[in-house]
């Protein structure tokens, strides 16, 4: 078949297109310049799954965020400037998290970006943050030893949960764990933390598995915990797998009286999915949980329910993401309006203080993490949690772990100017 | 150990099943018709809020929701059928594309109307609960043996459909030559028809029927779609007893391996032993001989 013009002229403006369409996002790399002053509304980034395998809770991270810039906005917004919500759906990908980031960073110039749940995700976006110097609120628990300028974490780290739980847990249930999780670095570090608090508090690390990210059948697991009869499954198991997972248990008679599931993920959110009978009596440790009594978590759950059902639930997770949307519209009230984002990250943002559901929180001043407290819940017949064990005070956040890196810390008031990182060696007596 | 063991392989049985009723549908069409229906795991997602409708909003349990699923589902496989797989006859690729449009068009459909969170459906009363198998580790569910049941159950069914009734040996008489089928008076279009719609009324029945054990979520249905694919390329097409074996080999090999290493080895091993058996075997296990 020989070539005719026609399809030389075709092929040349397929491929002049293709080049142009990969070329087009390259020619505006550029320094972020912030929002101009002249912007009618705050422009912020919503970064969060709401299809996919983790759709099942950072769904509700999304929905915390838009209630809670609803309510600011119904309160005027930030001197007077509404907040405007970009918002972004990556799809349980990690891919799909990276290019919106660069997106939402580049071509919306938001302010700052609410954003992410699995540390995959967080962890594939931050250099994005890193590069164009925009801030990343990041709401979830996870493994800690991290502690980048362009994030503020406002979920929990091992010291404000595992610390807790893993002695609780052995003092109250029995020393022997089976580790299990979904494979890929949090539940691999957490279990290394795990591992770490049980050998200092006299646990015992009866097995060790992962399951692929999204896997639905567990019966083998089941059978080989029945074999290795453990006194506690630690569970890291994360979206659509937890589901599963603990309706199979119970499917093949394992209840929580005879081997307890303790894990530091399922939330309320997940019970729902997967039916409260599948989740008595097994225990999840976490700062917040929707059954909490008292007067600012009354009003937010009923606020949530209002606006999206009364079947919706709340959990610890969005709970961090509504109120960190407080924080950050609290920071750019400091900055008198401006969004500059190395003004966010040295003077809006550290120190900032809110009266959050779980109580009262504060962004520590030099460390990016948040002061939070600490409960373990046990679920009940409702699929809620009745509060088992709850910590006296707020409880600082170790951004890396003593009873890991006993040496190690996070201090941005100790690092130069323009560092990426605030990861310091302390000596500790 | 040894008890261990033994309940895995009792498990093993009920993966078995549940790969063999995930792929007989897709066996039968592919089968018969050549067509590969990239929707099909999204057929099974279908069948699985069938069943989350009739509970959720008739207030009928899974024991009304299999038939349920089975008619809607052959319904939308007509559907298809006739609007798409007919006009496409004879033309792999374009099939291909356009069935995957269906995937997307029912992955978003159901996301549009339901919303993407998991949902929750319920086992019946009846089949809550396990009994105790002497020998072994674990209690078995009462509901994964009714899954085994109604994996044999459907396999008799096809079996019968296809080797007792004149219908089916007009099934099989365009399985084995299609053209000398059309020379002899059969109609191959009505045959199609019915064999697309029968195909996917199983893969209806079979989302409903993991719909208590798994999770229902709109994207659910891309892994049973890669299983089953697995399963037929391994059994052969063209005969039952070709997916009976390919749903047994992977299903019992895969429980076993996870037992004995786990369940990242246990997968890589089966694709591994797939390839293999194929090199060998280029047309599967079972297959049938054409002239």
């Amino acid at each position: 078949m020989e070539l005719t013009r026609r399809d030389v002229v075709k092929g040349a403006l397929a491929a002049s297109a293709g080049a142009a369409a990969f070329g087009v996002p390259h020619i505006f790399v550029r320094r972020l310049t912030q929002a101009n002053a002249q912007d009618k509304t705050i422009k912020v980034g919503i970064l969060h799954s709401l299809s996919g395998t983790i759709a099942i809770i950072e769904r509700s991270l999304h929905n915390a965020e838009l209630l809670a810039i609803d309510e600011i906005n119904a309160k005027g917004g930030v001197l007077g400037k509404k907040i405007e919500a970009i918002i972004e759906d990556p799809k349980s990908e990690v891919r799909f998290f990276k290019e919106k980031a660069e997106k939402l960073i580049l071509k919306d110039k938001v302010a700052a970006v609410l954003g992410c749940y699995t540390s995959a995700s967080r962890q594939s976006v931050l250099p994005v943050f890193e590069k164009y110097n925009s801030v990343l609120l990041y709401p979830t628990l996870y493994e800690a030893q991290e502690c980048s300028y362009n994030c503020f974490y406002t979920g929990a780290v091992p010291n404000q949960q595992l610390s807790d739980f893993v002695p609780w847990l052995i003092k109250n249930v029995g020393p022997k764990f089976y580790l299990i999780g979904s494979n890929y670095i949090y539940p691999k570090e957490t279990n290394r933390e795990v591992k770490a608090y049980l050998a200092k508090y006299g646990g015992q690390t009866v097995a060790e598995e992962y399951a692929p990210l999204g896997s639905t059948e567990f019966s083998t697991t089941i059978n080989k915990i029945k074999s290795a009869k453990p006194n506690v499954v630690f569970s890291d198991l994360v979206g659509d797998s937890i589901v599963a997972f603990y309706k199979q248990y119970r499917q093949f008679g394992i209840t929580a009286k005879d081997i307890p599931i303790g894990t530091p993920i399922t939330t309320e959110e997940e019970i729902k999915a997967m039916g409260p009978e599948n989740a008595i009596g097994h225990y999840t440790s976490f700062n917040y949980f929707q059954s909490l009594k008292n007067p600012v978590n009354e009003r937010f759950v009923k606020a949530f329910k209002g606006k999206y059902g009364q079947d919706k639930v709340t959990n610890a997770v969005m709970e961090a993401a509504y109120f960190q949307t407080y924080f950050l519209a609290q920071a750019i009230e400091k900055l008198k309006g401006n969004t500059d984002p190395d003004g966010l990250i040295q003077e809006g943002l550290p120190g900032q203080q809110f009266q959050a559901p779980q109580g009262k929180v504060k962004i520590d001043p030099v460390n990016h993490h948040t002061w939070l407290w600490a409960r373990i819940g046990r679920a009940n017949t409702d699929g809620q949690f009745d509060v088992v064990d709850e910590s006296k005070d707020w409880i600082r956040p170790d951004p890396w772990t003593r009873v890991l890196y006993p040496d190690k810390d996070c201090d941005f008031s100790k690092v130069p100017k323009g560092s990426k990182s605030g990861t310091i060696t302390v000596k500790r007596s | 150990m040894a008890e261990a063991l033994f309940a895995q392989f009792l498990t093993g049985f009920s993966i078995v099943a549940i790969l063999l009723i995930i792929s007989l549908g897709l066996a039968v069409i592919f089968g018969v018709m050549r067509v590969i229906n990239m929707a099909h795991g999204d057929f099974i997602m279908v069948g699985a809020y069938v069943a989350f409708v009739m509970q959720e909003y008739f207030k009928l349990n899974l024991f009304w929701g299999i038939p349920a699923a089975f008619f809607v589902l052959a319904a939308i496989g007509m559907t298809v059928e006739w609007g798409l797989i007919r006009q496409l006859y004879g033309r792999p690729l374009e099939t291909l594309l356009a069935t995957w449009g269906v995937s997307v068009v029912l992955q978003q459909g159901i996301r549009l109307i339901f919303g993407p969170e998991l949902r929750y459906v319920r086992a019946p009363q009846l089949l809550d609960g396990d009994f105790a198998v002497p020998g072994s580790n674990l209690p078995f569910p009462y509901f994964r043996m009714f899954i085994i049941v109604l994996a044999l159950g459907l396999l008799s069914l096809t079996y019968w459909i296809l080797y007792r009734t004149d219908l089916g040996m007009r099934v099989r008489a365009v399985n084995q030559n299609r053209p000398m089928a059309e020379v002899l008076g059969i109609d191959t279009r009505r045959v199609d028809r019915f064999v697309f719609a029968f195909g996917s009324g199983l893969a209806g029945v079979a989302g409903t029927i993991l719909a208590p054990i798994k999770t229902v979520s709109p994207g659910m249905g891309f892994p049973y779609a890669v299983d089953s694919y697995m399963v037929i390329v391994l059994g052969g097409v063209g005969r039952l007893v070709g997916t009976v074996a390919g749903a047994s080999v992977i299903g019992e090999a895969e429980t076993v391996l996870a037992f004995l290493y786990n369940n990242v080895i246990a997968k890589l091993l089966v694709f591994t032993l797939i390839v293999i058996v194929i090199r060998v075997f280029p047309q599967g296990l079972f297959t049938l001989q054409r002239r």
